[in-house]
């Protein structure tokens, strides 16, 4: 079995793994099952941060035309996840915290952590720092949808909200009820 | 007069079928009939006197010369064919106590001759009062079963359902002959009667013309001339005087054209005889209808089956005072119901036993013969050694060989001992194809006495069964289970065995404790093995789970992917049994499994995929994807 690593049409550079057919199947074995595991959670994780996707659904694995078709499919040697096999995988992440369900107390869909809360406040501030706008008042949209593209653009509102409590807990942001909807103060911390 | 004391007048224009009790078969009809009336003694006498002799007392019914004889399984119909209203009568079959057949010559038609039973003749005093009872439905006082109306006699006696005897209370004191007249008299129920004869049927009289003969019955309140079988008035309701009825009833049996005999009311046992003449032939198959439905007896209904449980003799029925007594005898009502059910249990139970003993005796000699077989073989083995021995010593010699007794006298005498082998073989083999071969003799615990022993000849037994023994006779085929196959369910090996051994099988329990002792005694040594799945094997070495394994990744070292079946193929396993021991290398992380459910087209159909096996490249794995 000749396996290489593949580079796909958005540049991201697949692993030699995902080339196996196996890597595909749920493994019945335990020890395979958590070494496999690992390997698809860093795949995820790598391939979101790569595109920029924060949400990933058991419907992805369902039909082809997703975001994730690049690692969820490999046309090349005709496989495919079945989606019960990334629900699992996606209980494997929200187990380990790399993950967590959004909206919660369902299993179909998880927020994905590629950086964690806590990166994501450092990443806030320092933001707010280099762009001056420190003791201003700022929606939660002109953080997550600024005119110039910044870290944060697209940043789902629930991991915004997150990393701003964060922020508050250290005294270095404040929310704030605004007119239409809610806003937050950043402070030099 | 026989006819006249037998008899009961019909009428004759309703078709015959009409006439029939519910469990009544009509089984013959002849037309071109006479009958003959009259005494016994004409049998000895020749033809010409039936015509020329004036005197005799056999004469012919002058009434009843043309017409259509029916024979049902209870009665005789005679239809006469010009005047079917007036001169058709019915007779029953329980009358008949003989028949003759006379075959006729030349101007002499062919006749059958009935004698009568001089003790069932109808009385001539009946009343009307039982006659009717008897046709009308009743309700059995045991289970209330309404019972129709319609049967024979004696059907209707007891309860259809249940049958528990119609009370005495119910019926009055309704003997037997006279409800037997009744029947004869009115054969329909009154009911049917009427809807026959409204019906149309061509030319007919309708029952109030038949009435027209004077045979109506005044009512005293009305004066209205009712039909002699109602008991009230049509109009009125006024209860009719029932005294004239029966005579009324019995002139209109009796013909009143016909003259009556003063002999007619003495009853001379010797002249009771009806004789059918057929003038158009037909004689034969009549005759042979009518003692059929003589020997039937079905007149007697289920009375037959009763009176054999309760020893009453069937000769009963027939006689005149038999009434009531029978009928109390029997087992009646629930009680006599679920006694029945007791019997019929109880003669399944003996039956049962019976046939349970039977064959234990016949294990019993099964064992016998084995025993017997295995006698004969050890002596066979015997002679063949002793004679070859002792023709050594002196070739003449025709004694001294236990052996010889066995064989044929032939090779005794001729003394060639280069037979003795053959005649060996030939037992031998009769005995092989009979399944009693003796190189297997199964061991039985009767044989040992020392349990652990017993468990350890099982296990030599055992292990020859599975790999053939190695002292086995040549050209016999006895190829042990294991010859060709290096793993084999623990099933299937039970049960190879018990066949094998025929008698005395082994449960399984004693089969699992024999299976530790296996190795000692094969070679190479087969062990069991249970699967995770609780598959139990037995295998030989390299089937283990090390030397499975090493073989398996040498497979996949060659060609990289192999599915199930092809692995099964490659080792000559069932592909069940495949699984089960790639199960238990996956459970071990060497190898890892592709299903083809997984797949983007094709293959992926639901149950139907198969699994793809393949060395386990994760463990090693080191990242080599985008950081």
């Amino acid at each position: 079995m000749a396996l290489s690593t593949h580079t796909t049409p958005s540049g991201f550079l697949l692993p030699s793994i995902h080339s196996a057919p196996p890597f595909f199947t749920e493994q019945p074995n335990q020890t395979t099952h958590a070494h496999l595991t690992e390997q698809w959670t860093r795949l995820i994780l790598t391939y979101a941060r790569h595109k920029r996707l924060f949400v990933l659904r058991v419907e992805d694995a369902e039909a082809p035309g997703s975001d994730w078709d690049e690692i969820l499919r490999n046309e090349r040697i005709n496989r495919r996840i079945l989606p019960s096999y990334l629900s699992s995988l996606m209980a494997a992440m929200v187990a380990k915290n790399i993950a967590v369900y959004e909206p919660a107390k369902q299993t179909r869909a998880v927020l994905l952590y590629w950086r964690l809360p806590e990166e994501w406040a450092d990443v806030l501030h320092s933001w707010a720092t280099a762009t001056g706008q420190l003791n201003t008042i700022l929606t939660f949209y002109e953080i997550s949808d600024p005119p110039i593209p910044s870290p944060l653009s697209g940043i789902p509102i629930p991991l915004l909200r997150r990393a701003i409590t964060i922020l508050s807990r250290s005294n270095r942001a404040q929310i704030i009820g605004v007119a239409d909807g809610e806003g937050v103060r950043f402070f030099v911390g | 007069m026989a006819l006249r004391r037998y008899t009961a007048s019909i009428d004759g224009t309703i078709p015959v079928p009409a006439l029939l009790y519910d469990d009544e078969e009509l089984l013959a009809s002849q037309d071109g009939v006479g009958i003959y009336d009259g005494c016994v003694y004409f049998l000895s006498l020749t033809w010409c006197t039936v015509f020329m002799s004036p005197i005799n007392s056999l004469q012919k019914a002058p009434d009843y010369q043309t017409g259509s004889v029916h024979v049902s399984t209870h009665r005789l119909f005679f239809v006469h064919s010009q005047n079917p209203t007036s001169y058709s009568f019915t007779m029953g079959l329980l009358h008949v106590i003989r028949t003759n057949y006379y075959a006729g010559l030349f101007k002499s038609s062919p006749k059958v001759s009935l004698f009568l039973d001089a003790d069932t003749a109808l009385p001539l005093n009946t009343t009307s009062v039982q006659r009717t009872e008897i046709f009308e439905s009743w309700e059995c006082e045991v289970c209330s079963h309404r019972n129709p109306p319609g049967l024979s006699p004696a059907a209707a006696r007891i309860c259809a359902l249940c049958g528990v005897p119609r009370s005495a209370s119910a019926g009055s004191t309704a003997s037997e002959a006279s409800s037997q007249i009744q029947s004869l008299f009115s054969s329909i129920p009154e009911s049917s009667y009427t809807s026959l004869s409204s019906s149309s049927s061509p030319g007919p009289p309708s029952p109030p013309s038949i009435n027209d003969d004077s045979d109506g019955m005044a009512c005293p309140a009305c004066t209205f001339l009712n039909h002699p079988s109602l008991r009230v008035c049509e109009i009125c309701t006024t209860p009719l005087s029932n005294v004239d009825h029966a005579g009324s009833m019995r002139a209109k049996s009796a013909p009143s054209t016909r003259p009556i005999s003063p002999i007619g009311d003495i009853i001379d046992p010797a002249n009771l005889l009806i004789k059918l003449s057929f003038r158009k032939g037909g004689d034969k198959p009549f005759y042979n209808v009518l003692r059929r439905a003589l020997r039937s007896q079905a007149w007697e209904g289920k009375r037959i089956g009763h009176n054999a449980r309760s020893g009453t003799s069937s000769l009963a029925v027939t006689s005149p005072d038999y009434g009531v007594t029978p009928v109390a005898m029997r087992p009646s009502g629930i009680d006599g119901i679920m006694r029945n059910v007791e019997a019929s249990a109880h003669i399944t139970q003996t039956d049962l036993n019976d046939a349970l003993k039977d064959l234990e005796g016949l294990m019993m000699k099964a064992k016998d013969l084995v025993h017997l077989a295995g006698e004969l073989n050890e002596k066979l083995t015997a002679s063949s050694t002793t004679t070859t021995t002792s023709t050594l010593a002196s070739p003449f010699s025709t004694t001294s060989s236990p052996g010889t007794q066995l064989s044929s006298p032939f090779s005794t005498t001729t003394l060639v001992p280069s037979t003795e082998p053959e005649e060996a073989k030939f037992i031998r083999s009769s005995l092989a194809q009979l399944g009693l071969q003796m190189s297997n003799t199964p061991v039985t615990l009767d044989m040992i006495k020392d349990e652990r022993r017993w468990v350890e000849e099982l296990a030599r037994e055992l292990a020859r069964v599975l790999q053939g023994s190695p002292d086995d006779i040549p050209g016999q085929k006895s190829v042990g289970i294991m010859k060709e196959r290096g793993i084999v369910g623990l099933d299937e090996v039970w049960g190879g065995w018990n066949r094998a051994r025929g008698v005395a099988l082994i449960p399984p329990s004693t089969f699992l404790q024999v299976l530790p002792h296996l190795p000692a005694y094969t070679t190479p040594p087969i062990r069991s093995r249970v699967f995770k799945s609780g598959l139990s094997v037995l295998h030989i070495p390299p089937y283990t789970h090390a030397s499975f394994t090493a073989r398996m990744v040498g497979y996949l070292a060659l060609s990289g992917v192999m599915t199930t079946s092809q692995i099964a193929h490659e080792e000559n396993i069932t592909i069940g049994l495949a699984d089960e021991m790639i199960a238990a290398i996956e459970a071990d992380g060497v190898i890892f499994r592709d299903d083809e459910r997984s797949a983007i087209r094709g293959g992926g159909s639901g149950t139907t995929s198969e699994v793809r096996w393949s060395r386990n490249l994760f463990l090693e794995y080191i990242w080599d994807g985008q950081l």
